[in-house]
């Protein structure tokens, strides 16, 4: 994965809130473009639907090899039975993705001579989805300490749920059983099983994964009701050289959740940037998540959104219905909990607004050994303030206006291209010289110096 | 002769530092409007109390000659701090909540003139336990040695005025050692068990919480006992019941057994006007 690097000084963005002021009128502005998780070579998606002590997590990877040596191994609280596993829809976690992805917003300045607004929309869209796996080959026989807690087939997939007493009687259940363990995982699975905690192990049925048509490995969901609300990733670090990406969006009927163990941070948003970035804006995300971690010091989470599953503004794509909702695994739909106000029982047959009582949590997390030692932990709290990576544009008016209010507003852009300049690069590391060259120019010829003078010490 | 500093100001200074540095570079999402209601129910609620208690002529008087003095706003002032600067709440009134509740507990639960609970825990707990607004966010201060070191210079400066810092070494000893042994049997590498101990708000509850002198046993021995408890309750809250604010229900259990471990092990109560003189020097020559 490439990294820009930067350490330019850094000022939080939530001062240029206040500085760069935007039209009152415009206060949701339109979406046209997000930084989704297509963005990074090597992410993991996982879903977390979770009320009280019920879970269902939902675990996707795009796995880019073959799909004979596609194993995974994943500690999980208590024994899981055929029913509490199943193959979600490959589309789900790309529409999770889609409607929480960091997003690009645009404003049209008006004719300042005639102070009539006009708005206009794009849509570009990227596509989406990605994760890592350990890999591995095929299942057999049993080791000492090993217990073979159920067995059984979900979709593609051949699954096996073990309990041990010894990590390495695991390991060797594991290589006789034909997986590739990688060297030092035995170190690694000893606190798991020391834990209680079982082994989920999953591998590809090839000749079901012919016969089902999918070209890709779907997700696999699991569903099961422990007080512990964590993510292992340390098994996953056992021989990874660089950072990995992990996307966690978790489905509460609550509120925002967060990292219990690690600060949770909220990636930069509500800032104005020059137009350009609109065809750049994978770039420019990267570039600015690159920097936000290494200013963080590389030990938190980041929140990159936090919103009722009821609406968004703007919508990035559309809501998840009631029925994507639920392949996403929140099961308490039809039984509201938590907090949910009471459904008004007059009126008949009025549609429920069912996706209330979803708040949805995208926490994105780069990790690597030194920085994240500790399995993730998370929290769902009572918050229900809604939060939104999003970047705006303010696309100036051009075109002629030589009326007074428009000379004035004229010698006023500047300025405000400028600042825009400054904080891009204060954000990105991008230099700042070469932000100048792509802002556009404006005529100033007509404008007089009292009204430039006057724009410039605003 | 020159009149020392009450130490509870020195508290004020740090709490109201920890909350701007919180705000500041933590990114906290800390509202204005959230603080300032702290601090507003926690002093009206103690004038109110104040009042009522003189007006009736119940209970214990007050200490001499500091009838409604300003430095009777001292502790509702640090409850309001503490609060703000540890709980998270989704609405005002939940804080507002939180902050009336904990200082009436300091009227309304007390046994032998001593409070049974910390106000601020106490307000936690009960915002968390009962609103559905409140939570505490263990996470926050992420776990920066400098803030850790803050910490411990701080609340070390705090605690050497008023003596109890045997409290707080007590407890992260107990507590520090647990989580080692259990580090050890899981067969976890070291810098898992230092990133759960560097905890900004686990050295932040050991430091400003744990040692209220108004709420711990009178006697050294009865201290350690009682912080024993303490990280013993912590310890199997957070890693048997996975809860991530142990620390505060720990201490919230076993508050009441101050009141038992005061009758066994006799002792002088604490009283911010009479400093144990062996302490503190400065406050010997008033």
């Amino acid at each position: 994965m490439t990294m820009i690097r930067s350490f330019f000084a850094i000022v939080l963005s939530l001062f240029l809130v206040f500085t760069n002021s935007l039209p009152a009128l415009a206060f949701c502005g339109f979406y046209v473009a997000k930084a989704d998780t297509k963005l990074y070579n090597q992410a993991s998606q996982v879903a977390i639907a979770r009320a009280d002590d019920r879970t269902i997590l939902t675990m996707a990877n795009d796995y880019q090899g073959e799909a004979k040596d596609f194993a995974m191994v994943v500690p999980v609280p208590t024994v899981l039975k055929k029913e509490q596993v199943k193959v979600a829809n490959p589309t789900i976690m790309e529409r999770l993705d889609a409607f929480s992805a960091p997003r690009l917003v645009e404003y049209f300045d008006a004719n300042p001579c005639e102070p009539v607004r006009e708005y206009k929309s794009f849509g570009l869209p990227l596509p989406s989805a990605a994760p890592a796996p350990i890999a591995s080959n095929r299942s057999r026989e049993q080791a000492q300490g090993v217990t073979v807690e159920a067995q059984f087939n979900v979709g593609e997939y051949d699954i096996v749920i073990l309990s041990a007493k010894e990590s390495g009687g695991l390991e060797s259940w594991l290589q006789d059983n034909g997986y590739k363990i990688p060297n030092g995982a035995k170190d690694l699975l000893k606190p798991y099983i020391r834990q209680k905690l079982k082994f989920f192990v999953a591998k590809v049925n090839l000749e079901k994964f012919e016969t089902s048509g999918f070209t890709k490995l779907r997700p696999i969901q699991i569903a099961y009701e422990s007080p512990r609300f964590m993510l292992p990733i340390r098994l996953g670090m056992v021989n990874a050289q660089q950072a990995q990406d992990l996307i966690v969006y978790i489905l509460s009927p609550k509120g925002r959740a967060e990292v219990a163990n690690y600060r949770t941070v909220r990636i930069p948003s509500d800032v104005n940037i020059p137009q350009f970035v609109k065809g750049e804006f994978s770039d420019f995300y990267k570039s600015m998540f690159n920097t936000s971690y290494d200013r963080e010091d590389r030990n938190v989470a980041f929140l990159e959104y936090a919103w009722n599953m009821g609406n968004c503004d703007p919508c990035s794509a559309d809501p998840l219905n009631p029925d994507e909702l639920k392949q996403a695994g929140v099961f308490w739909l039809e039984q509201p909990i938590g907090t949910n106000k009471p459904q008004p029982i007059w009126g008949g047959r009025r549609p429920m607004p069912m996706s209330s009582n979803v708040f949805i949590t995208r926490l994105h997390v780069r990790y690597t050994r030194d920085k994240f030692p500790e399995d993730l932990m998370f929290q769902d709290t009572n918050n229900q303030e809604n939060f939104q990576g999003r970047y705006v544009m303010q696309h100036p008016y051009l075109n002629e206006s030589n009326c007074d209010a428009g000379k004035q507003y004229r010698a006023g852009l500047p300025k405000r291209f400028d600042q825009e300049a400054q904080t891009l690069s204060k954000l990105t590391g991008w230099k700042i010289e070469d932000i100048r060259k792509k802002l556009p120019t404006v005529n100033l010829a007509d404008v007089s110096w009292y009204d430039r003078f006057r724009a410039y010490v605003r | 002769m020159r009149t020392p500093i009450d130490a509870r100001l020195y508290q004020i200074g740090f709490l109201t530092s920890f909350l701007l540095l919180g705000f500041l570079t933590r990114d906290w999402q800390l509202h204005i409007e959230v603080v300032l209601t702290a601090i507003v129910a926690a002093l009206t609620t103690q004038y109110l109390c104040l009042k009522l208690k003189n007006s009736r002529n119940l209970l214990v008087p007050l200490p001499k000659g500091d009838l409604g003095g300003s430095s009777q706003f001292y502790s509702p002032m640090i409850t309001a701090l503490g609060l703000s600067v540890l709980l998270r709440v989704d609405h005002p009134w939940a804080m507002a909540f939180a902050a009336t509740i904990a200082v009436l507990s300091k009227f309304l639960l007390e046994f032998n003139q001593k409070h049974i609970f910390n106000p601020a825990n106490f307000g936690i707990v009960c915002a968390v336990l009962f609103t559905d607004e409140a939570w505490v966010s263990p996470g926050q201060w992420g776990e920066s040695m400098w803030y850790v070191g803050m910490f411990l210079i701080c609340g070390g400066l705090v605690l050497k005025k008023v003596g109890r810092w045997d409290t707080t070494i007590a407890f992260l000893s107990f507590y520090f050692a647990m989580e080692a042994l259990r580090n050890v049997y899981l067969g976890w590498t070291w810098d898992v068990w230092s990133h759960r101990m560097m905890s900004g708000s686990l050295i932040m509850f050991s430091f400003f919480m744990i040692t209220d002198p108004r709420t711990i046993p009178n006697a050294k021995p009865a201290r350690i006992i009682w912080t024993f408890t303490i990280a013993l309750i912590t310890f199997i809250l957070r890693n048997y019941f996975f809860m991530t604010t142990a620390v505060f229900f720990a201490l919230f259990l076993a508050a009441p057994l101050t009141i038992l471990l005061d009758w066994i092990f006799k002792d002088d109560r604490f009283d911010w006007f009479n400093l144990p003189s062996a302490i503190t020097p400065e406050i010997k020559s008033v």
